[in-house]
């Protein structure tokens, strides 16, 4: 036995007295659990199996201690009635805005913290990592690093946009199709049937094709195929609310429909709108790596990470680990923005339970 | 490994094969040739036994299929309906595995002494799969599927010298305008499969009726075919009881059907990953140097391409090493800028080659007057694995000699009919073509539909049409040379490479000792020539 | 329940009128692609002669406005013409890859359905738990990367690495029912984790949506268990957007799976429809489209009457 699993379970096991003692229920709970699951652990899987689970504890742990200095930093730097609002934040929202202000700052300042350019070719195919190249290069030799900051820049700017787009153009023609009903809500309603029932890749293929694939195009034909899906949304969740007493009193009142979209309906309609961004935001995402199977995504050599992915796509069945890079890049995002969506989403509903 | 222990090996791998050596003999020599205990081992099940056995089902993986296929010979397109028809259909003849002529169909064929009368002596056993005897009418209606005003066959191009065919029993005698000495080279094209003919001098190719080795029982377009052998068959080998062809157009699909065994052999493995393929024990990795290229066509009488400085400089701006080691990772023969590959007859092995040299295109276009010249260079996905890659690649070259190549990735859809003899540089890829004056004639020669830079040079369409008449070898030989210097210092088209063929079978599949360059798999004959060794 | 039927047919009506509408769009997309027929099926071989032969056989040579009402009288009396490439009957064609599309789907969906909405009663049961997070963690992970390779993994792990199911799907007609099912297994499975992660977190997030309702309140105080407040007092209000995703996924399982089936080798109806568009196949895209769109009106119709359905307020309209 090793003095790293002496240590290992030394620590599990002061760990867990000191949480008993000092009456953390639930925390001792899960540390003494994963004591006695790190026996079996450790005799099934050995050393190598411990350590493993050592490394992901220490990832974990670290990332809750960035999450924690991070939020303790956001609440000091911004005004009190939001610092108030942060406070409530559990761990996950803020390792979400960690996450997320960390690929903002990427992005922005892109050709700053890359060390290459996106299309420089600078070593062999596939060099391994070293302290030049932090991942390693891609197989025409350009810096993997280099191009997963680029392509924060490209990928999420480019989803950002067309995914807000599609919010806003779904979500208000879904408002108003509710509010005014008749034939506005069943001439919206069929336009969106129409759009939706052609399939997503093939309205796309034949869209770019007629039209070209500059980066516009594909933003504006992504928020178009996505628009319905928030539309039809909006509609059903704004339905459910038209048909309240209070928006009835609103009407009778004589309010106009701006005014109940604003002030009724929109509050009332925000949390599955919320929670739909979130997952609809990494749908463009994938939506864009799929137009490049089709050759239709944005010119090379722009990096973009859907399209990394694709290009060393075959390499996984040999364990090789390179296209998994660009895929972590996505789900790290793609997970911090729901962690942050989940939060707000509790916030909005009105429970106050933590 | 040094040379010779490479002949030895090779030479005792042969021995094994046919049997005249022992396995402890055979033992002994690898390790004398360095080979380990195991590597000797493993190439002993692979190589000895290997006399071939007939029987089993043959799964054959194919990387190229389109729901759209049909089996009219005049659009057969993707690799799987050409590999089809050369697995139930035939030609009047056919590349053997070594780069010779030989026959198929046709038992023999002559010509008269300008070249312009050929006749063909139709096999006597030759016989479709619905019983019938293969005649000289099948053969004039197959030809003419693919002449007249009112053909839709794309292969209508190479037969026009063709004046006219006619049949006597089971002759075949075709009358040229010109001479043609490539003539029984040209009847290898895959459109020239040989159908059942009509009464009314039509073909019926709907059927899928053939005299191939192999006749089709049920089949998808753009899934799959199950196929057994046609016990009539005119030729040698057909080894196994039945093919299946599989349409696998999904590379890892390819990979991992072939690694878990649901395939025997599969016609592309994707470059990337062929050294990792290689490592496994019950794969065999075939890379066969071919006559396929990439071109990337500059329309000459588009400016800037139309100085020929500028597209001297476009070709001493490709770092072709780089190219041929990051896109094709080895797999390929270093290009010299004229469309005549070393798989081809009559090449000439003493023309300089031209490399990497950013300075002297400086100078170029210092001449030209075209400094920092600014080009487009239109790719697609489906060009090749790697097409879009190999021009950003370019790109960067291009920049060291001041020159900046803007990389446009177009749609896959409709490359061909938009871009294709439409943009003025673009990205190519070119199938094998048996003779260089097939190649020359369909795409360099100023009249051709698809001479795709647009090139006009007179000398060259002189020894073009000379060369092709001309029955004296040596002579010929000089011909080419000149037409190769020419395309090369004058020409439009830059080429970077001729591509290897690079696919895959299980360990247990015997394959001969030559596998021909024409195709993927064995020239698209697996099914006809391969067997199992175990 | 007559309102529902006149409601039914009402929506029946707009769907064939969908249908019309999508038929023009694909028509005339198709027309406006660069290219035709002609010269997709000729490809690198078109010279302008044998184009020009070609469109004078398929009949491309006479003008777009009278080939679109000749197939659409075909269309009506149910004639979906011949494939411009093959000459085949279009039925023919896409027939039984349509049936290989629905079963596939099926199997996703029978897994998928009920596994995401009850994970997702679960984890707002249990929201901001750490089974909560690992399960959200989870299920977005499997949507972040693009499904081929999501696809790649799995027959990295389930079919090299421990062969227990078949790489690739191909399929034979001698197959029972339960081979069926296992050489689908991998398309299937892989479908389930692409669809799982909306309908989960669109459950959980209506749940929690409600929880701060009055009346939820109200049951709370009254002393009814978390899970008995969920299941019987938060949920039946929730259905709508629910039912909503479930059919917005379940279209998806048929209409967006070309990925998939290119992966594990399915013969289903996205490949025929892609290869079609590429060859400019006319009849083939717009027989296929209309099959996607017919599904996807039904399917909507049918979200649309559930959401009725489990909704009193919407089900007695004042």
């Amino acid at each position: 036995m090793g003095i790293f699993v002496l240590g290992y379970y030394g620590f599990l096991i002061i760990a867990s007295v000191i949480l008993a003692y000092v009456g953390w229920r639930k925390w001792f709970l899960m540390v003494f659990a994963l004591t006695l699951v790190s026996f079996v652990l450790g005799i099934v899987g050995g050393a190598p199996a411990l350590r493993f689970v050592a490394i992901f504890a220490i990832v974990l742990a670290v990332a809750a201690m960035v999450s924690f200095a991070f939020k303790e930093f956001l609440v000091q730097i911004v005004r009190p009635n939001i610092a108030k609002e942060l406070r409530t934040a559990p761990l996950t929202a803020s390792f979400g805005m960690f996450v997320i202000f960390t690929y903002a700052i990427g992005g922005i300042f892109a050709p700053l913290i890359a060390p290459y350019g996106q299309a420089e070719v600078i070593a062999g195919a596939f060099a391994p990592a070293d302290s030049d190249m932090l991942l390693g290069a891609d197989q025409l030799g350009r810096d993997v690093f280099s191009r997963i900051i680029y392509g924060a820049r490209n990928t999420v700017g480019l989803a950002l946009i067309a995914t807000i787009g599609a919010f806003v153009l779904g979500a208000l023609a879904g408002l108003l199709a509710a509010v005014k009903g008749g034939w506005f809500d069943t001439f919206m309603g069929r336009v969106a049937d129409v759009i939706m029932s052609i399939p997503s890749l093939i309205f796309a293929l034949l869209m770019l094709s007629i039209l070209g694939t500059s980066s516009w195009v594909i933003v504006v034909v992504v928020a178009i195929i996505y628009s319905p899906r928030v539309f039809r949304l909006t509609r059903a969740v704004a339905g459910n609310i038209v048909v309240m007493d209070y928006i009835e009193a609103a009407k009778l009142r004589g309010e106009g429909d701006w005014y109940l979209i604003r002030r009724e309906i929109l509050p009332n309609s925000t949390a599955p709108l919320i929670a739909e961004f979130g997952l609809e935001f990494c749908f463009v995402f994938l939506l864009i790596a799929g137009l490049s199977f089709l050759g239709l995504g944005l010119q090379p050599p722009i990096a973009d990470w859907g399209s990394m992915v694709r290009e060393n796509a075959t390499l996984i069945s040999f364990g090789d680990i390179t296209p998994l890079i660009p895929a972590a890049a996505i789900a790290l995002l793609t997970v911090s923005v729901n962690f942050v969506v989940d939060w707000m989403l509790h916030r909005s509903s009105g429970l106050k339970e933590n | 490994m040094t040379k010779r222990d490479e002949d030895l090996i090779r030479r005792i791998a042969q021995g094994a094969r046919t049997g005249q050596i022992s396995r402890r003999d055979f033992m002994n020599y690898s390790a004398a040739a360095g080979l380990t205990v195991a590597g000797a081992t493993s190439l002993w099940t692979k190589q000895a036994k290997a006399a071939p056995s007939a029987g089993g089902t043959f799964r054959w993986g194919i990387h190229d299929g389109n729901t759209g296929d049909t089996h009219d010979p005049g659009t057969y397109v993707t690799r799987t309906m050409i590999f089809l028809a050369h697995t139930h259909r035939s030609y009047l003849t056919m590349i053997n595995g070594d780069g010779s002529l030989g026959p198929d169909l046709a038992d023999s064929w002559e010509a008269n002494e300008t070249a312009s009368e050929w006749t063909f002596e139709i096999n006597a056993n030759a016989s479709f799969h619905s019983g019938r005897p293969v005649t000289g009418n099948d053969v004039v209606a197959s030809f003419n599927h693919h002449r007249g005003d009112d053909s839709t066959s794309a292969a209508k191009a190479l037969l026009s010298d063709v004046v006219d065919i006619t049949a006597d029993g089971n002759t075949v005698t075709f009358t040229l305008s010109g001479g043609n000495a490539d003539l029984p080279w040209l009847m290898t094209d895959y459109h020239f499969a040989i159908c059942p003919a009509n009464d009314d001098g039509t073909i019926d190719w709907r059927s899928g009726d053939g005299s191939g080795p192999y006749q089709i029982d049920t089949g998808e377009f753009g899934v799959q075919f199950s196929l057994t052998r046609h016990d009539g068959w005119h030729g040698e080998g057909a080894w196994f009881d039945n093919v299946d062809i599989i349409v696998l157009n999904d590379p890892n699909a390819r990979q991992t059907a072939l690694v878990t065994g649901d395939v025997d052999a599969v016609s592309q493995v994707d470059v990337k990953t062929m050294a990792l393929l290689e490592r496994d024990p019950n794969i065999q990795v075939f890379n066969v140097p071919s006559a396929g290229a990439i071109t990337l066509p500059m329309h000459c009488d588009t400016a800037p391409f139309d100085n020929v400085d500028v597209r001297n400089a476009l070709k001493l701006s490709i770092n072709r090493d780089e190219i041929i080691e990051k896109i094709l990772y080895g797999a390929g023969t270093k290009g010299n800028d004229f469309h005549h590959s070393p798989a081809q007859p009559y090449w000439p092995d003493d023309i300089p080659q031209r490399d990497y040299d950013p300075d002297q295109a400086r100078s170029l276009l210092k001449k030209a007057g075209a400094e920092g010249l600014t080009v487009s260079l239109s790719t697609a996905d489906s060009v090749s694995a790697g097409a879009v890659d190999m021009a950003v690649l370019y790109a960067e070259h291009a920049k060291e000699a001041g020159i900046n190549i803007e990389v446009v990735r177009e749609p896959n859809d409709g490359y061909y009919s938009d871009v294709w003899l439409k943009k003025p540089f673009s990205l190519v890829s070119w199938g094998a073509r048996p003779t260089p004056d097939v190649m020359y004639t369909l795409a360099y020669k100023s009249d051709a539909a698809w001479n795709e830079s647009r090139w006009q040079n007179e000398r060259f369409n002189e020894i073009l049409l000379q060369a092709k008449a001309e029955l004296d070898d040596s002579l010929r030989a000089e011909m080419y040379r000149e037409m190769a210097m020419l395309a090369r210092d004058d020409g439009g088209t830059v080429i970077p490479f001729f591509n290897n063929f690079v696919y895959g079978a299980r360990g247990n599949v015997g394959t001969p000792d030559a596998l021909a360059s024409s195709w993927e798999s064995d020239g698209g004959r697996a099914a006809s020539r391969w067997w199992f060794t175990e | 329940m007559g309102d529902l039927a006149q409601l039914v047919l009402k929506r029946l009506g707009y769907g064939l009128l969908t249908l019309l509408v999508v038929s023009i769009l694909i028509f005339f997309a198709v027309e406006l692609l660069p290219g035709d027929v002609a010269e997709a099926v000729l490809g690198q071989g078109a010279t302008p002669e044998t184009v020009a032969a070609m469109r004078e056989q398929l009949g491309l040579d006479r003008p777009a406005i009278i080939r679109y009402v000749e197939w659409l009288g075909g269309a009506v009396t149910g004639d979906f013409g011949i494939s411009a490439v093959s000459g085949d009957p279009v039925m023919q064609v896409i027939g039984t890859r349509f049936v290989n599309t629905l079963f596939l789907a099926a199997y996703a969906a029978v897994i998928a359905v009920p596994f995401a909405i009850v994970l997702g009663i679960i984890v707002a049961l249990l929201r901001n738990s750490v089974f909560d997070r690992v399960a959200n963690v989870a299920t977005l992970t499997s949507i972040s990367s693009p499904e081929f390779f999501l696809g790649y993994i799995l027959i990295l792990f389930l079919a090299v690495k421990v062969p227990l199911f078949p790489a690739i799907a191909s399929l034979s007609g001698d197959m029972s029912f339960f081979q069926l099912l296992e050489r689908t297994f991998l398309p299937a499975l892989t479908l389930v984790l692409v669809v799982t992660a909306h309908m989960m977190r669109m459950t959980r997030a209506s749940i929690i949506n409600l929880l701060a309702s009055p009346y939820i309140e109200m049951a709370r105080l009254k002393g009814v268990p978390p899970w008995k407040v969920i299941v019987r007092h938060a949920l039946p209000n929730a259905w709508a957007p629910i039912i909503n995703v479930v059919a917005l996924n379940l279209a998806y399982l048929i209409t967006g799976v070309v990925l998939v089936e290119v992966v594990f080798v399915y013969p289903g109806i996205g490949q025929a429809l892609v290869d079609a568009v590429s060859k400019r196949d006319f009849p083939v895209v717009q027989a296929a489209s209309l099959i996607f769109a017919g599904t996807f009106i039904l399917l909507n119709l049918a979200a649309d009457i559930g959401a009725i359905l489990t909704n009193p307020r919407l089900r007695h309209p004042k």
